[in-house]
């Protein structure tokens, strides 16, 4: 027992190394080094479809967005409907909130599900369990869609990481292995943070720093030449390769011109959007960008007009953007939120926690453009048309788009099976 | 005392009566359907003497009565109720007792060939306790093991069997390390590279990697590349104790060229007699289904109020149903067994956890073989009276839906072709391209460039020579080719997809692409082509979409290019 203790402080040598290496050679570089580039060169592997989506950008309105004032209006039921009004969209028939001019002309490549439900009414709880599928247990961590995706399909651009997180980071790559989580990016504007050198560093002093750090290495790598201390130098290699790589270049988007700052809107979540698509462009698997501020307890009605002005400008940017480049046919654009809101309006003009019959936007890359899958009844809580459609069958609609397995079990460390999307359908009402 | 023996010998007594005893009259069916009545006299080979109620002689082939009279056909002869031997010859030499004992041996042996389909007794796992020789006490094992192997070298000329031939070599250089699993001081020791030798299925299974044996194809069979390598080479094999001789490689060698079969001389793949006939669905699969997967893989039904979904949306109650598979794919690939996903979770090992059935005893092999015959016989619903070649194509009708227009104009293509082998993707990738397949059923490929593209030349497109014809989709975007690598991609036939995004590609290269068959996609998005390209576009009818955005095309050679193209989607 008493050793057991003292092991558990125990730094061992490789550990130690490490450790030392990062705080000594500067190469503190890139966040999680360790666990990103080196391998990221996990090949593609190929779905037993061929995919429809082959890649992902999810949209994430976190704080649970008002389905009724944005991709979830009833006009029929005027109660609980309150102000906001509806406009019609480049689809027939279909109609959204007047808070989405924009959008609204891009909904014949876009497809609305209008059932979704979810078990969960607290924030975190919630979107974990749309992330992952399952629900937060205290026992286990669940790994992220976007990690299932690293995890069964593997990378295309294998310089950089298939899974970026832009934005909020809700959960990571839970019980898969470490290297298939989201690459964490705070700020779109600051892109991939300490990938450059610092700037007392130059190349040549960096150059000998690593020739020097080399010869240091070179007998015991000379007289240990296994497969383990093989994969440590190459780590480094694999992070100098990212940082000279002009793949790093995905992740700067000052290199945009002006125009398409603006076009996007100059807010986090424009910006955020711009660097998914430039990111998309250099084949990331997935994207997410995540934007706040939608827990409208108070004051639903402004506030929802007020975010939707940056987040319409920046959704219909980038489908616009996808399109012109020919990227929107094999690119997902998936918009939802943990839960809805509440039809009833409060005595504060708000709107609270509603997890029956929000909705999720997808657009593009394996999506029926222009139909919506069902229909809530008057008072909101109940399908009228359409059944209940929860978060795992969402992501088994993308997974499908995808071509992963949705079958393919991963066992977590003790032995317990799970899968991309849990028990989850794929909706095909809404795919192409 | 006296009076036990006794009993024993009137036991004895009354067995050697019913042995000399004649069959009673039975109806006989045969698998076409037709029906008589006779009983069975005796037998030869594979060839049973039944005498009509006319009185009359029928030898008829064993293949091709019904499996119910299969299985009391050789239960007589097992146990000895009819002698071996033409009756007409049998009945003038009206058969001594000792020969009777002797053709009963014979018996035996013959039978053990012909009963395999229909084995009785339970046989043992292989890798299990009691499929091992025992061994006496005291006796050396190598001297003992070594006396059951006779010379084992074939002939010249003689086909070569696996089982007489070439098992003995893998028993003898590869088992040691890749056998079935076995528990050692409470470990379990699994086969290297998770590739079994032991039996036929395993053999011609591979691993999770690949085969390691393409019937007929000796330069893609990867069991005879290891054997032949160059002794220094890591992967040559067997890694200790030396190379292999000549002769043993040339067995194997041979053995491939062959085509590989379980039993020398032996048509199809299965060497049975039971089912050569043709499997059919509802005598032989469906009724095993019924008993060994229904309880889970049915129709959705209600159990105390809640709709109870068959296991991973798999329903085998129907025909059609098991065809068509799951949201997964398809379970079955019709005419090829290890490409199917229901033949590879019966043949799992029975310790993993999605071996099927996932509860009882696993499959027999005869019920594994069954399963395999059925399904490279095309997996039809009636039984077929030719057996068919395994490779023929055969039309599979798909619930296409969620699959757009472009997969299934793919899938035709890719149906002329074959997936381009493990070496020539490595080689395909050689210059840095990822070399995909569509999908794990698919024969053609993407090519792209994703990583650090800038440093791809024109020359790079050289090493996706070698599987041209395999190419759909093919991604130079942000890479450093010029016009003169479309002189290249032109004879990339079967392109449907092409991307020059951010290259330098102009009017002089697009010319190239004038000839392409099934172009329905191509991207020349912030490249330099100019109102000069329209009218190679215009004249690729099967275009679908075209990115011209950032382009030197002007608004007019877009208008003039979508009155060419009334249907295309055309971006600027």
């Amino acid at each position: 027992m008493k050793t057991d203790i003292k092991k558990l402080d125990e730094l061992n040598r490789r550990e130690f190394i490490a450790s030392a290496a990062k705080a000594c050679l500067g190469v503190g570089l890139l966040p999680m080094a360790g666990s990103y580039i080196h391998h990221s060169a996990k090949a593609l592997t190929p779905g037993s479809r061929p995919a429809t989506a082959r890649y992902v950008i999810y949209l994430n309105m976190t704080g649970a967005m008002s389905h009724l004032d944005t991709f979830g209006t009833n006009p029929d039921a005027p109660e609980i409907q309150g102000p906001t009004k509806s406009i019609q969209t480049s689809a027939d028939g279909v109609i959204l909130s007047e808070n989405l001019p924009l959008t609204a002309k891009h909904m014949h490549n876009s497809a609305i599900i209008r059932t979704m439900s979810t078990s969960q009414g607290a924030h975190e709880q919630a979107s974990y369990l749309m992330h992952t599928s399952y629900l937060k247990r205290g026992t286990i961590a669940h790994p992220t869609f976007g990690s299932w995706v690293s995890k069964l399909s593997g990378g295309i651009n294998n310089t950089i990481p298939s899974n970026v997180q832009i934005g909020s980071n809700p959960a990571g790559a839970g019980f898969l292995e470490s290297r298939f989580g989201p690459l964490p990016i705070g700020n779109p504007a600051a892109g991939l943070a300490n990938s450059k050198l610092a700037d007392y560093i130059d190349e040549s002093r960096f150059g000998g720093r690593l020739a020097m750090a080399q010869k240091m290495n070179s007998s015991y790598s000379e007289k240990y030449d296994q497969k383990q201390v093989r994969a440590y130098s190459d780590l480094y290699k694999d992070a100098v390769k990212l940082m000279r790589s002009e793949d790093l270049k995905a992740f700067d988007i000052t290199l945009e011109p002006e125009q398409m700052h603006e076009l996007y809107g100059t807010t986090n979540f424009g910006q955020g959007c711009l660097l998914a698509r430039r990111l998309i462009e250099n084949q990331v698997r997935y994207v997410e960008v995540s934007r706040g501020g939608w827990d409208t307890h108070d004051n639903n009605f402004e506030s929802v007009a007020t975010n939707c002005a940056d987040m319409d400008k920046a959704l219909s940017a980038l489908l616009l953007d996808l399109e012109m480049r020919g990227l929107l046919k094999e690119t997902m654009v998936v918009l939802t939120s943990e839960f809805g809101r509440t039809p009833k309006i409060n005595e504060r003009d708000g709107r609270d926690h509603w997890p029956y019959g929000f909705t999720a936007f997808l657009a593009g890359g394996g999506i029926k453009g222009g139909t919506v899958y069902g229909k809530m009844d008057e008072v909101g809580r109940n399908p009228a048309e359409g059944k209940f459609v929860d978060p795992a069958s969402l992501n088994a609609t993308i997974a499908h788009a995808m071509g992963l397995p949705l079958n393919d079990v991963q066992y977590s460390p003790s032995g317990r099976p799970f899968t991309v999307a849990h028990d989850g359908n794929p909706l095909f009402d809404v795919l192409a | 005392m006296a009076g036990r023996w006794g009993g024993i010998f009137l036991v004895y007594l009354s067995f050697l009566c019913l042995l000399l005893g004649q069959e009673t009259f039975r109806t006989f069916t045969t698998s076409s359907g037709q029906a008589f009545i006779g009983r069975a006299l005796s037998y030869k080979g594979q060839t049973f003497y039944i005498e009509g109620k006319d009185k009359k002689l029928y030898p008829v082939p064993f293949k091709q009565l019904s499996s119910l009279d299969q299985k009391y056909l050789i239960a007589i002869a097992q146990g000895g109720k009819i002698p071996e031997g033409d009756p007409r010859t049998l009945k003038q030499d009206s058969t001594p007792p000792e020969e009777t004992a002797v053709s009963d041996s014979a018996v035996k042996e013959e039978e053990t060939k012909a009963k395999k389909p229909a084995k009785p007794k339970p046989s043992f796992r292989s890798g299990s306790f009691f499929a091992y020789k025992p061994i006496n006490l005291g006796q050396d094992p190598s001297v003992a093991l070594a006396a059951e192997k006779v010379s084992v070298l074939p002939g010249p000329d003689e086909a070569i069997d696996f089982k007489q031939h070439v098992l003995p070599i893998m028993e003898e250089r590869c088992f040691s390390c890749h056998n079935a699993p076995y528990d050692k001081n409470g470990r379990t020791i699994h086969p290297k590279a998770g590739l079994r030798l032991d039996t036929y299925e395993w053999v011609m299974k591979g691993n999770l990697d690949n085969t390691v044996v393409e019937a007929g194809n000796l330069a893609d069979s990867y069991l005879h590349e290891v054997v032949t390598l160059d002794e220094e080479d890591d992967m040559f094999m067997p890694p200790k104790g030396g190379p292999l001789s000549a002769e043993q490689i040339d067995v194997i060698k041979r053995w491939i060229e062959e085509g590989a079969k379980e039993s020398a001389g032996g048509g199809g793949e299965v060497a049975s007699s039971d089912m050569s006939k043709g499997i059919s669905f509802h005598d032989h699969i469906f009724p095993l289904m019924e008993e060994r997967c229904l309880d889970c893989h049915s129709e959705p039904y209600v159990k105390n109020g809640r709709t109870i979904h068959p296991k991973a949306g798999l329903r085998l109650d129907t025909y059609d149903s098991i065809i068509k598979g799951n949201l997964d794919g398809t379970i079955i690939e019709k005419g090829n067994a290890d490409e199917s996903t229901l033949y590879a979770v019966i043949t799992l090992d029975s310790d993993d956890p999605e071996i099927m059935p996932p509860k009882g005893d696993p499959l027999t092999e005869e019920e594994i073989s069954m399963f395999k015959q059925w399904i490279m016989e095309g997996a039809k619903e009636n039984p077929s009276d030719t057996f068919e070649k395994p490779n023929e194509e055969v039309a599979v009708s798909l619930d296409t839906r969620g699959e757009p227009k472009e997969v299934s104009m793919l899938d035709q293509l890719a149906k002329r072709l074959k997936a381009p082998s493990k070496p020539q993707m490595e080689a395909a990738q050689k210059s840095g391209a990822l070399v995909t397949l569509l999908s794990t059923r698919h024969s053609m490929v993407r090519a792209e460039f994703s990583s650090g593209p800038t440093l791809i030349k024109d020359d790079a497109i050289g090493a996706l020579s070698g599987i041209k014809n395999n190419v759909s989709h093919l991604d130079l975007s942000r890479t450093s080719v010029t016009d003169n690598v479309l002189g290249e991609v032109k004879k990339f036939n079967n392109l449907t997809w092409l991307n020059l995004k951010n290259t330098s590609v102009t009017d002089r290269g697009i010319q190239n692409l004038s000839k392409m068959p099934y172009l329905t996609y191509l991207n020349l998005v912030s490249s330099k082509i100019s109102d000069e390209s329209i009218n190679t576009l215009a004249s690729l009818k099967t275009l679908e979409e075209v990115y011209l955005w950032n382009s030197d095309v002007s608004a007019q050679g877009v208008n003039q290019l979508r009155k060419a193209l009334p249907h295309a989607k055309i971006l600027h």
